[in-house]
């Protein structure tokens, strides 16, 4: 990391409170990250500090610019999701493209909740237009909204991207620390309409390897999708497919427009391997993707803009 | 009123063509023939349109991909409901499409198609032994274990190595380079002529990109902008210096390089034909019409011609068909498979003695002038995905042919392998 800048430019981010920004000099590498998570996440379980003071984000942005993709990789990440491997960016990709930024944010001193455990419970991405191969974007990464749930406190990681000024991206991931309270609070469990799962359109077989394989392509190594053993610690029976793969792979069933809202609810873990129902369709101007075993898992919309 | 149906060419849209294992290696027949195809929906603004057909195919295919063209539709921005088959006629495969398409177009059934093909020597499939897959095949069948253990107790290692897809005919074990090598020395053809037309390809091919020719009818994919084969800067030097690669067993001298000869290359290329009624409402551009085609196949099994003459035939034929000759042509297209079957193409129907014997007439066909001959360069610069071929040569004629003014005609001439070929008539609107 280079040097901390007030004011430095940082296209195609929003201003959001009068936080420190960071600029990186280069990407973060993920494995030092999740290995610096894995760590700070075990310090804080020995220390047992489960109370998290409303006011704790200290409003840091952390900022790198110029960031490039890499053909192949693009190919890989857009075979395994199965979208068409054109030379516009999944919006998807651009949130691999952001993650190693939003991972280095999670795991610094003050950051108030542990990296490691983190539940994705949903992600939404607003895009104005689709970044294309060879276009160099700039990410701003921030997190804002601690908010007291029923099981814990969440937290929205907002990523911002830019092209040479121009804001494109935009994408609020929204995450759980399970056992936290917010100064001293829980709030009430959120009442769930009861789902019914519908006749399927179509069925996704997930293979026992793609935590590993959606790891090698996105970056993201969280041991739950790519160990038994860590999976199990967690309390997951096997490793547990990603959930921005489950809403990728939804956004390329439902035809991603070139600008729309991406919403993804992750209403159950998937564990692998698994076969899931999916049941594709529309609602009003949004096009709807729901996937379910048992119960319901995943529930993705996608509404074209203009 | 079936009469009155023009099918046009509206426009074309293809990839750079990379060269084996370059810019395209990772990606698929299916990701090239929907990038390709996206590119031409962008193009004429035909995103979420139902068109009549898509036709397309590929020489070098996966089984999974039986549905090819059809997978290309359902990925791209296209209408889903936009019905799409498969064609495979080898390097013919690009034409056939477009007399599929342009045919069905005259008839009244579809207003409007896309025709195209892809390959990629890249994504070439892999099969193992016919050993292996009858071992497994019996596997697969095996009730009891005794069954299974019998059925994998018979597979050894040497069963294992994989096959590669071959480019040599079936029925006489010859490559299609060996096989053009003998028509080379049938026909005499010097290395020096053979070059010379190698030169002029990339020669035409690079002034027509840097005169912005292709900028409508090629969009830039992973990265590439232009041909990955052209050698803007290539020189009779520098092809001169390469070694023969095929002919090294005749007793004439070896005269096919790498250079007079097209590489494996890896690309697609799309061509959206419509009545010409139907573009005249959309206020789209009706390049030049599909007059007609014929298709040609020889008898290469038993040397009565070579491989790659089959257009050499279908040409004749087809002028008759519209009492037109040699001369009523402002551009003539020959792919360049190989230089020399240009070459060969040219020197048979010049060649009085051929022309009496072998297609029955009273003097020769007629000679080409080589300024209007492959006037934008051809696969010798271009490269060569079997079945992208037809439609990039189709295209580029048509825009320039329309350039040239309403009447202007065009000669296209694609061989394939099989000892086939498909020739046909554009002639701008």
């Amino acid at each position: 990391m280079s040097g901390a800048a007030h004011g430095a430019s940082h296209p195609g981010r929003a201003v959001h409170g009068d936080g420190p920004v960071i600029e990186l000099g280069s990407v973060p590498s993920l494995g030092a990250s999740q290995r610096r998570g894995l760590a700070g996440s075990a310090a804080a379980a020995a220390t047992r500090r489960r109370d998290v003071a409303a006011d704790a984000l200290d409003g840091t942005t952390l900022l790198a610019q110029g960031l490039t993709t890499d053909p192949d990789r693009l190919t890989a990440y857009q075979h395994l999701v199965g979208a068409p491997a054109q030379d516009r960016l999944p919006a998807g990709f651009v949130h691999v493209l952001a993650f190693p930024l939003a991972n280095a944010l999670m795991v610094r001193d003050g950051f108030p909740l542990p990296l490691l455990g983190l539940v994705h419970l949903a992600n939404e991405v607003t895009q104005q237009r689709p970044v294309v191969l060879g276009e160099e974007v700039d990410v701003a990464v921030h997190a804002e909204r601690l908010t007291a749930h029923h099981r814990g406190v969440s937290v929205d990681v907002v990523a911002e991207v830019g092209v040479a000024g121009e804001p494109v991206w935009r994408g609020v991931s929204t995450y759980l620390a399970k056992g936290y309270r917010l100064d001293g609070a829980t709030a009430d469990r959120a009442e769930r309409p009861e789902w019914h799962a519908p006749q399927p359109t179509g069925a996704w077989r997930l293979e026992a390897d793609l935590g590993r394989r959606y790891a090698a392509v996105s970056g993201d190594r969280n041991p739950i999708h790519t160990s038994t053993l860590a999976a199990k610690a967690f309390g997951f029976p096997r490793t547990i497919a990603h959930g921005m793969y489950t809403a990728a792979r939804a956004l390329a069933h439902l035809d991603e427009p070139d600008a729309f809202t991406w919403r993804a609810e992750f209403a159950a873990p998937i564990v692998l391997p698994s076969t899931v129902s999916v049941r594709a369709g529309t609602d009003g101007p949004a096009r709807v993707l729901d996937a379910w075993a048992k119960r319901h898992q995943l529930h993705v919309t996608v509404t074209p803009r203009g | 009123m079936a009469g009155s149906r023009r099918p046009v060419v509206v426009g074309g849209n293809r990839t750079p063509f990379a060269r084996a294992g370059g810019a395209y290696a990772h990606v698929s027949n299916l990701d090239l023939l929907t990038a390709a195809l996206d590119g031409l929906v962008a193009r004429f603004g035909l995103a979420g349109e139902r068109l009549g057909e898509v036709a397309a195919g590929a020489v070098l295919k996966h089984t999974r991909d039986f549905n090819l063209t059809r997978e290309a539709v359902l990925g791209s921005a296209l209408s889903n409901e936009t019905p799409a088959y498969d064609v495979q006629m080898a390097c013919a495969t690009g034409m056939e499409t477009i007399a599929s398409i342009a045919d069905k177009i005259r008839l009244g059934r579809l207003d409007v198609g896309v025709a195209g093909g892809v390959d990629s020597a890249s994504d070439a499939p892999i099969v193992v032994t016919e050993q292996l897959r009858a071992a497994l095949l019996d596997l697969n069948r095996a009730k009891t274990v005794q069954a299974k253990l019998a059925a994998v107790a018979k597979i050894r290692p040497s069963h294992l190595a994989p096959v590669a897809p071959d480019v040599a005919e079936p029925r006489t074990g010859l490559s299609m380079g060996e096989h053009q090598a003998l028509t080379t020395a049938a026909w005499g053809i010097s290395r020096e002529e053979q070059d010379e037309l190698a030169l002029a390809s990339h020669q035409r091919l690079a002034a027509a990109y840097d005169a912005g020719f292709f900028d409508d009818l090629v969009t830039p994919y992973r990265r590439l902008v232009r041909d990955a084969n052209l050698r803007p800067d290539t020189s009779m030097e520098k092809l001169g210096a390469l070694a023969p690669v095929f002919g090294k067993r005749l007793d004439t001298p070896a005269t096919m390089t790498a250079g007079n000869s097209t590489p494996l290359t890896d690309g697609a290329s799309t061509v959206l034909l419509a009545d010409q009624s139907w573009a005249a409402e959309r206020g789209l551009p009706a390049l030049a019409e599909v007059v007609d085609l014929e298709a040609g196949a020889v008898d290469f099994v038993h040397g009565k011609d070579g491989l790659l003459l089959a257009p050499v035939h279908a040409v004749p034929r087809l002028l008759a068909r519209h009492g037109m000759s040699l001369a009523d042509f402002e551009i003539v297209e020959i792919h360049e498979a190989f230089a020399a079957t240009v070459l060969a193409t040219l020197k048979a129907w010049e060649d009085p003695d051929f022309c009496r014997d072998r297609l029955g007439r009273d003097g020769p066909l007629g000679s080409i002038d080589r300024a209007r001959l492959n006037v934008h360069g051809s696969s010798l610069a271009a490269g060569h995905p079997f079945a992208a071929t037809g439609g990039r040569i189709v295209a580029t004629a048509a825009k320039e042919l329309a350039s040239r003014g309403s009447g202007a005609r065009g000669l296209v001439s694609v061989c394939a392998a099989g000892g086939q070929g498909v020739v046909a008539i554009l002639e701008a609107v």
